[in-house]
């Protein structure tokens, strides 16, 4: 997990628990450093990321004797400018990936079984599964075809159940179907999801849905990095 | 024979020892044994309540036992005491340090503690007579961060340390009762038995034991994860250990046959898990991935009937009780309902 001999190197990439706090808190000594002292970042560096191949005991061991020197009392604006970086980089994790602008009509099983396995393994593919004259599927289209606009990292996809070559799979009692997929897996599969909504439905309440599952990110969250939070409020 | 050679070689014997006696009460697999048990089917997990407050990075968190409060830790030095039906924050205790790695809620919901790489562990009293919430005690003796604590009472806490220790504390007198040693890595995780007589800990060894806590002693070893054991917790009925390591997997160990019964893992996962919750019944485990994925296990099969990505909020589990919590950068998966 360890091994740092070039300038750059990136630190060992544990992201939660225990460990990401003290890769956060290292990232955080490294970004605080004055910039125009490259000398100082190296020097950091080498303290922080001692190779550990060549010690046994020190493999076991995630933070050295130096590294628990360097701990102090932290300048609160520095380490909001951090948080707020941690936020933007998490925000940046989630929105990688192509972007896509509208519904995509797919024209066979193939394509919809490549569209599936093909997508990049952090793109979610949600395909639409309708059929002409089938109570629901029309308003789900003009809903999917707002959402496509709104979450251009999620690929919204539509095929007619005819087309898929199992129409007899997909009775009217079952559409519209929502399948929701990401990195060939399958996420979300709602059969007859218009149960859900009321007769008249909108791209919100399939938003809504969707989010409650957990399976669209949050467009767009402001961390209220600049309010102050009160301590010891209650609400 | 030199003595070194002679000792390594009752070392070896003692180890072909204890694996021959494991061996011997083996008497079934747990895949044999749970073969006629139907099947859970896909869980599809549903967001319940979103709690929002914290300005940063949340590290961890912890239901009361009540399962309506809960406490949760940021970076933004904030620890937040939450009631999960209403949303509403109840607390907002400000820390002295950004980087806490752990928080916990006393039995009783008078206390919380939290702890981090400023190596101690603090206790705060909720229920302080003006209504504020202080500092109650600062626990200082490890020599490595706090990775870990849970209290047994309000009297009585134990800590897990990066100084590869695990301590039990008097909280009264702020003093060390007993050190619990013999990890030969960090410490990263501890977990209470339910009738709380002893406790479990996960480290860098690779390893998770099994303590005495009033003896301070440690009663069995558990070994097989070919990495560091993040995350650890109890079978509900208290009679196995469940374990997540970096090395991708999850593992069943059973304290009385003193073995692995079955290993959680599948060729598409490669990243650790670093948190793990099982339902109240104990049909499904919930673990939290480093990736920011929670997968679904259905603990008697080993397959994963479910999985749930990392979002920015905290979703509750549709339709079944989970006791403690996912916890994943910026967001906390948090589990609660009743169960049917």
């Amino acid at each position: 997990m360890s091994s740092v001999n070039q300038e750059e190197e990136e630190l060992p990439a544990n992201h939660t628990g225990p460990k990401g706090v003290i890769n956060d808190w290292r990232r955080y000594k490294l970004d605080s450093v004055d910039q125009t002292v490259p000398q100082k970042k190296r020097e950091l560096l080498r303290q922080m990321s001692n190779p550990r191949d060549d010690d046994k005991e020190r493999q076991n061991r995630k933070m050295s004797a130096q590294e628990y020197e360097l701990i102090q009392e932290e300048d609160e604006r520095c380490l909001k400018r951090y948080r707020k970086q941690c936020m933007q980089e998490m925000h940046e994790r989630l929105s990688f990936g192509p972007k896509f602008e509208c519904v995509h009509e797919l024209e066979s099983g193939e394509a919809f079984l490549e569209v599936i396995e093909k997508e990049h393994r952090l793109t979610l593919v949600v395909v639409h599964i309708y059929q002409h004259g089938v109570k629901g599927c029309e308003q789900m289209n003009s809903c999917l075809d707002c959402l496509a606009a709104e979450y251009p990292t999620v690929k919204f996809c539509r095929i007619d159940a005819v087309a898929t070559g199992a129409a007899e799979r997909f009775s009217s009692e079952v559409l519209p179907t929502l399948l929701v997929y990401k990195a060939g897996e399958l996420l979300g599969n709602f059969l007859a999801i218009t149960k859900h909504f009321n007769e008249e439905f909108f791209a919100t309440d399939v938003e809504g849905f969707l989010n409650e599952y957990g399976l669209l990110s949050e467009k767009e969250f402001s961390a209220c990095g600049d309010d102050e939070d009160d301590a010891g409020e209650v609400e | 024979m030199g003595e070194m050679e002679q000792l390594r070689k009752e070392a070896e014997s003692l180890k072909d020892q204890i694996t021959a006696a494991r061996k011997a009460v083996q008497d079934s697999t747990l895949q044999e044994a749970a073969a006629g048990i139907t099947v859970v089917g896909r869980i599809q997990m549903k967001t319940r309540k979103t709690l929002r407050g914290h300005l940063a990075k949340i590290y961890a968190m912890h239901w009361s036992t009540d399962s309506k409060l809960c406490v949760s830790a940021s970076q933004d030095g904030k620890l937040i005491v939450w009631d999960s039906v209403t949303t509403n924050k109840v607390n907002a205790i400000p820390l002295k340090s950004s980087w806490v790695m752990t928080c916990a809620y006393a039995p009783s919901g008078n206390l919380v503690a939290c702890g981090g790489l400023d190596n101690m562990c603090s206790i705060y009293n909720l229920k302080g007579k003006d209504g504020n919430v202080k500092v109650m005690r600062e626990l200082a003796a490890h020599t490595g961060y706090l990775s870990c604590c849970r209290f047994i009472s309000d009297t009585e806490i134990i800590t897990s340390s990066g100084d590869c220790t695990c301590i039990l504390w008097d909280i009264e007198t702020g003093t060390q009762k007993t050190v619990f040693a013999g990890h030969q890595g960090d410490c990263m995780s501890l977990a209470v038995a339910p009738d709380f007589k002893c406790f479990i800990s996960g480290a860098c060894d690779f390893t998770a034991k099994l303590w005495d806590i009033r003896e301070g002693t440690c009663r069995q070893t558990f070994g097989g994860h070919e990495s560091d054991v993040n995350a650890i917790g109890f079978f509900p009925n208290g009679n196995a250990v469940i374990t997540g390591s970096d090395d991708a997997t999850l593992k069943l160990f059973d304290l009385r046959a003193d073995q692995e019964l079955i290993t959680y893992q599948d060729s598409s996962i490669m990243c650790g898990v670093t948190s793990l919750a099982p339902s109240l019944s104990g049909r499904l485990l919930l673990a939290g991935y480093d990736d920011f994925n929670v997968n679904i296990w259905d603990m008697l099969k080993a397959e994963r009937v479910g999985k749930y990505m990392w979002k920015l909020y905290i979703p509750l589990e549709n339709g079944r009780k989970v006791d403690p919590a996912e916890d994943s950068e910026g967001s906390c998966r948090v589990a609660a309902g009743t169960e049917h």
